[in-house]
């Protein structure tokens, strides 16, 4: 089976083969059972075919018996198996018994053929898929943001659909097929060969010719229909970028030239589509006329056989040398499922091609290595105290790039940090290596006496807060939402987080309160209310420490006062760190850190600092100017 | 039925678009309209397929005719000639099949490449509202799945079914030349079978259909979970989501496993459909040629033209189902084509290219939905080169002004004019093209830095563009992007910053040179610094032009000639930073409280 494999990058590949054989090894007995059912179909089917020519033959015999035509005898049909009816029996008796024989074969594939689709559904829907699934899931749940960092969305979601159902044609539609299809090939080319050698090669020769001009097909419009595949998306997001543009596209009156555009892109799929066409419609007819060269050797070669089965003296030479008309109509019937399934193996080559792409996504996600875990004999610590020191950190995202450097800071219990600095200065990183989404480069966090690398990560992460700068609030109710890290907590316990969060009074006067169901992404609240649903679920966890990453950034300035209040509220006895740019909000911290290219360049209070000539001091100076927002403490008007 | 589980994520069950529409002559007459254009490919295409629908019995009644004939008569001569013979007409059937799918598909091509076309330039013409109103997701499905619909309904429908019937009623005139009563049995069967194949195809698109709902419900959960990522592993929520997960997966599963018990009726009832005709054929035809009714050469051509003759009615009810579908998408695609723009110039409109930029507002209603007023007796005039900040909270009515002044609504009550003429009698053409929007969401085209500010005037040269950049500043802070002005971005493109993307607007709108500006400024998600330079840029960009801002920001309202202070759709203050102070009321308490956090 090899050959049906691109030669390129062979040794991967068959690394993935062997994986994936491993997988269908695990599922070994449905496998078997379906493929079993499927050979026995088969053989019920070719029974029922021969026993349609005895059919035909037993009638112009009979027939024949009755005119008696000259010299030549009528032969008798080849009863199978030597199963003669008796001579006393009426003929309409004995075609009652063959008619009857078909209809019962048919039953029993029907009902087997039933089986057949109800186990193959189970066996691959029920739980090969629901396994892969389940396990591609789980791990993507628990690997490290740099995945998620380094791969667009849609590309993740597609592995737990579209790959794993790829995944899973390796079993049920490369694998068991190709053995059904080596095992009914051999059957039939062995049933062929008892009726009439010769006949069979002579009808065989052209199927190497069918097997290559099909390869050749596909392998010519396969990469047609890719391009074409890209040529469409190409139109699509030209058509989404308009719409989503609408405002701009109107507003500088782009009209005329987006119509341009779009019409390029509409034109670039159909002209490729019309190359696409021509092929298409010169190869299957090709390809189609191939197994009627079959036919047309069948009748000339065949009628010739059955003419000397007819001249023939007496049965004995007759099935020697020739072949009943029965078994010809027979033979027509064989020839035209021998030449599917011939076609059909270029079908299994590509869903091959299509299952080893899907398995490579596949195994990337269960392969990746989860950079973040708990250590054996991890510490426990339940409820921390919140004393935190960073010793000489340094980190980043990629090797040479580094954004932290160097970072020394003590924070004891309680006390409550402000980080300013400029865009990319290494704010948000300082935060996600506090709650362990990546870890230090060098140097170490301690927090409670223990280096985080060797505590529960479960525990530290019940002990930190976070509220982001966007908070994704999940289509449930509000209630599971706030509930979302805890979610046994009781509705009382869940109402009190809202109340601390300043979100009770809204969340009341929603049109079903807690139960109220948040649309995608809680597109049903204000900017506002989305950050205060995030407070009350980080407060629930009643965590030692507090991150606030700039909740305030994305917010309407005008609601921004609401947010500050449930921050500071629930910033009441825990170390709390909060990144952010308004003297308003900076002024409340105990100590303000300043970054500059993932260094500290100044700490202190607000005092302290806006006295002190240094970043700090021009960028309070900035904002006195006026540049800096007005909106800090437009929401309390009104 | 079992209770679905309890979920991570509720989808709420979208206004469901109908998949299926019955069969409407109008609609299908309509479609038929289309092809006008390629009449001569379409009518040599009726051809073929009345050709194609002799051929195909016409093949199977060789084999049996050469059977029952030469071969019968032992006539080897004959039996070659009869060979060859079939061999001579199996290639001409295939060079008509293959004209026919050529000129099938290639009538599809065009006709789909057409409606789309004319669906695109149509929606060109639509308002804002309609775009608003119908949303992304759905007006790109009706150019990707409902085009697909109507595409097929335009190649395939009408041929196949002609050859599909064609077939049938030819291989019965055949069966029943070689014998009537045997055929009027067999036919017997046929309603039966269409009957049955409705029945299944009924109940499995419905289980199709669950299952579709039930595998959105697993996708949904998925972006969710991808998207919430970091509030999972921040909440320690993984085991709880796989569990949950674990269960929606499942019940996909059973789902399909539903629908494989009913595919799985399907197929087995057609073969034991052949079986059963076979077995009919050997004993009532084997009676009939015992008694002599009938000859065995019947017998051959019976059995030989069984499944030219079952074969479409198998596949012709796939493709009655295929023409409902593509009923419900063509009558989608029709109604956006026939949706009327909600208003259209007058054709007396004036021209707006001389326009000075004096904008006034006498008594301005405006609602987005009827009977919902957004905005209540707006007035006030922005003299040519004046700057106008709108203050207010969301919700409070600015950007329902901006949309006003852009023209992309029309007042309900009262008159907004320009340069003293009504805005309903402006063009509205020339009208955008001497105003200039820059909007909070700073949207960019897929495409360089370079072209996405030209498409504020498009035909302008390399050198004008960064003329526009250098006249706002910023030409330096484009150069320092990757591949300066030649740097890719938009949804392809590489991620530039919130800063940047603002830049590249606002050079946009400074190419466009317009007479009116409108600005509705950003939130502050950027630092201070980079705040300070898009500061810059904009008192650049507002110069001697008569600009409307949704202001965010203390010093763009310092600079603001005018102040207007909007709540529940009305202006409740007017006047200057430094008058609206002085009256000491809703402004200056707003004023007051920043003073007072700023001041350390």
């Amino acid at each position: 089976m090899g050959m049906m494999v691109a030669a390129d990058a062979s040794e991967p590949r068959m690394g993935l083969m062997r994986r994936l054989l491993g997988l269908a090894w695990q599922y070994r007995w449905g496998c078997l059972r379906i493929m079993g059912i499927q050979i026995v179909l088969l053989t019920l089917g070719l029974s029922g075919l021969g026993l349609m020519g005895l059919g035909i033959d037993f009638i112009k015999f009979q027939m024949q018996e009755e005119v008696a035509v000259g010299a030549m005898a009528p032969k008798p049909p080849h009863w199978p198996f030597g199963f003669e009816p008796p001579a006393e029996m009426a003929p309409m008796q004995v075609l009652y018994i063959i008619a009857g024989g078909i209809l019962v074969f048919a039953l029993i594939r029907a009902g087997l053929n039933y089986c057949y689709s109800i186990w193959l559904a189970k066996l691959v829907q029920g739980q090969i898929v629901v396994d892969l699934r389940q396990k591609v899931y789980r791990k993507m749940q628990r690997l490290s943001f740099n995945f998620f960092d380094s791969n667009v969305s849609s590309s993740i979601i597609n592995r737990v659909t579209g790959d794993v159902q790829n995944v899973r044609m390796f079993v049920d539609s490369v694998l068991v097929q190709s053995l059904i299809l080596v095992l009914s090939l051999m059957i039939y080319f062995v049933y062929m060969m008892n009726i009439h050698p010769w006949l069979t090669i002579a009808c065989l020769v052209t199927t190497p010719l069918l097997w290559t001009t099909t390869r050749r097909f596909s392998k010519t419009v396969q990469p047609a229909y890719r391009r074409n595949r890209e040529l469409f998306d190409d139109m699509v997001l030209a058509l989404s970028e308009n719409f989503q543009g609408a405002h701009v596209v109107k507003g500088f009156c782009l009209e005329d030239e987006e119509a341009v555009k779009y019409e390029r892109a509409n034109t670039a799929i159909a002209e490729h589509k019309m190359w696409i066409i021509r092929k298409v419609s010169f190869f299957s007819p090709l390809i189609a006329f191939l197994t009627h060269i079959n036919l047309f050797v069948l009748l000339a070669y065949g009628g010739f056989l059955v003419i000397r089965y007819e001249q023939a003296p007496d049965a004995m030479t007759a099935a020697v040398v020739g072949l009943s008309v029965g078994q010809l109509l027979v033979f027509s019937g064989l020839l035209q499922q021998f030449s599917g399934q011939v076609a059909n193996i270029s079908n299994i080559a590509n869903m091959m091609q299509q299952s080893l792409i899907g398995a490579q996504r596949v195994f990337e996600v269960l392969d990746a290595p989860v950079a973040i875990a708990t250590p054996p004999n991890a510490v426990r610590l339940v409820k921390a105290r919140g004393e935190l020191t960073l010793e000489q950190v340094s980190f980043g995202y990629t090797e040479n790039d580094r954004v932290l450097r160097r970072i020394d800071l003590e924070v004891s219990a309680g006390e409550c940090i402000a980080v300013v600095g400029a865009t990319g200065s290494g704010k948000s990183t300082l935060m996600s290596l506090i709650s362990r989404f990546y870890d230090p480069d060098e140097g170490r966090i301690v927090l409670d006496g223990h280096d985080l690398r060797r505590l529960d990560l479960e525990d530290l992460r019940r002990n930190i807060g976070l509220v982001f700068q966007e908070n994704f609030l999940f289509s449930t109710s509000v209630l599971a939402n706030i509930a979302f890290g805890h979610p046994d907590a009781t509705r009382e316990q869940v109402e009190n987080a809202a109340r601390v969060a300043s979100a009770h009074d809204f969340i009341m006067e929603l049109p079903d309160g807690y139960d109220t169901i948040l649309h995608e992404n809680g597109g049903n609240l204000s900017g506002g209310q989305r950050q205060r649903l995030a407070i009350a679920r980080a407060i629930l966890l009643e965590p030692a420490i507090l991150l606030l990453d700039d909740p305030t950034a994305a917010v309407d300035p005008q609601t921004e006062d609401d947010i500050l209040q449930a921050m500071e509220q629930a910033m009441v006895g825990r170390t709390t760190f909060m990144v952010a740019h308004r003297m308003s909000t900076l002024r409340r911290a105990d100590r303000i850190v300043v970054l500059d290219h993932g260094r500290i360049v100044q700490i202190g209070s607000h005092e302290e600092l806006v006295r002190t000539p240094g970043h700090y001091q021009r960028i309070a100076q900035l904002q006195m100017a006026g540049h800096g927002g007005y909106g800090a403490a437009a929401g309390g008007g009104a | 039925m079992k209770s679905s589980p309890k979920m991570l994520t509720q989808v709420k069950q979208d206004e469901k678009e109908a998949a299926q529409k019955p069969l409407s002559f109008g609609l299908i007459r309509r479609l038929l309209g289309y092809m006008v254009p390629y009449a001569g490919r379409r009518n040599m295409l009726i051809g073929i397929v009345v050709v194609r629908a002799i051929q195909l019995p016409l093949l199977a009644w060789a084999i049996g005719a050469v059977i029952g004939g030469p071969v019968s008569r032992l006539d080897g001569m004959g039996v070659m000639l009869g060979a060859i013979g079939y061999l001579a007409l199996a290639a001409f059937t295939q060079v008509t099949l293959c004209f026919r799918l050529r000129f099938a598909q290639e009538l599809g091509e065009n006709v789909i490449r057409d409606i789309r076309g004319f669906m695109f330039s149509h929606l060109q013409k639509l308002p804002m509202a309609y775009f608003q109103r119908v949303g992304t997701g759905r007006l790109i499905s009706r150019f990707t799945s409902d085009a697909e619909a109507v595409r097929s309904g335009v190649q395939d429908l009408l041929f196949v079914s002609i050859v599909g019937g064609g077939q049938i009623i030819v291989a019965a005139a055949f069966m029943a030349y070689y014998d009537v009563v045997l055929f009027l049995v067999v036919a017997g069967m046929t309603p039966v079978l269409w009957g049955m194949n409705r029945l299944v195809h009924g109940r499995l698109s419905r289980a199709y259909r669950t299952m579709q709902e039930s595998f959105s419900r697993v996708t949904a959960t998925l972006a969710e979970s991808v998207s919430g990522i970091r509030v999972t592993q921040g909440f320690v929520r993984e085991d709880v989501n796989a569990g949950l997960f674990h269960d929606l997966v499942r019940d996909h599963a059973r789902y399909n496993i539903d629908a494989a018990r009913i595919s799985g009726v399907f197929l087995p009832m057609l073969e034991f459909n052949s079986q059963l005709f076979i077995s009919l054929v050997l004993m009532i035809g084997g009676w009939r040629v015992f008694n002599g009714f009938a000859d065995v050469q019947a017998l051959y051509q019976f059995v030989l033209m069984s499944a030219i003759f079952f074969g479409p009615i198998q596949w012709l009810g796939t493709q009655y189902n295929m023409a409902l579908t593509a009923m419900a998408g063509a009558e989608r695609v029709f109604r956006l084509l026939d949706t009327k723009p909600e208003w259209s110039d007058p054709p007396d409109a004036h021209h707006a290219d001389q326009i000075v930029g004096r904008v006034v507002f006498d008594k301005v209603d405006f609602g987005y939905l009827p009977g919902t007023l957004v905005l209540r007796e707006i007035s006030f005039v922005a003299e040519p080169g004046q700057t106008v900040a709108l203050v207010g909270h969301t919700g409070s009515g600015k950007s329902s002004i901006i949309n006003l002044i852009a023209k992309f609504y029309l007042p309900t009550h009262g008159r907004l004019s320009i340069d003293g003429i009504d805005i309903l009698n402006l063009e509205t053409h020339s009208l955008r093209s001497r105003i200039g929007i820059v909007l909070q969401q700073n949207f960019l085209f897929t495409g360089t830095v370079m072209d996405n500010i030209r498409t504020g005037r498009p035909g302008a040269t390399d050198a004008e563009v960064i003329a526009a950049a250098e006249r706002l500043g910023c030409r330096d802070s484009i150069e320092t992007l990757p591949a300066g002005f030649a740097t890719v971005v938009g949804e392809r493109g590489a991620g530039i910053s919130v800063g940047q993307r603002q830049l590249i607007c606002f050079a946009r709108a400074m190419l466009a040179d317009p007479r009116i500006l409108i600005l509705d400024e950003a939130t502050s998600a950027v630092d201070t610094l980079t705040e300070a330079r898009l500061q810059q840029a904009m008192d650049r960009l507002l110069s001697g032009r008569t600009s409307f801002v949704v202001a965010h920001r203390l010093s763009t309202i310092l600079h603001a000639e005018q102040v207007l202070v909007l709540e529940d759709g009305r202006i409740i203050e007017r006047g200057t930073h430094a008058e609206l102070v002085e009256h000491g009321r809703v402004y200056a308490n707003l004023y007051e409280q920043f003073i007072q956090s700023t001041s350390a």
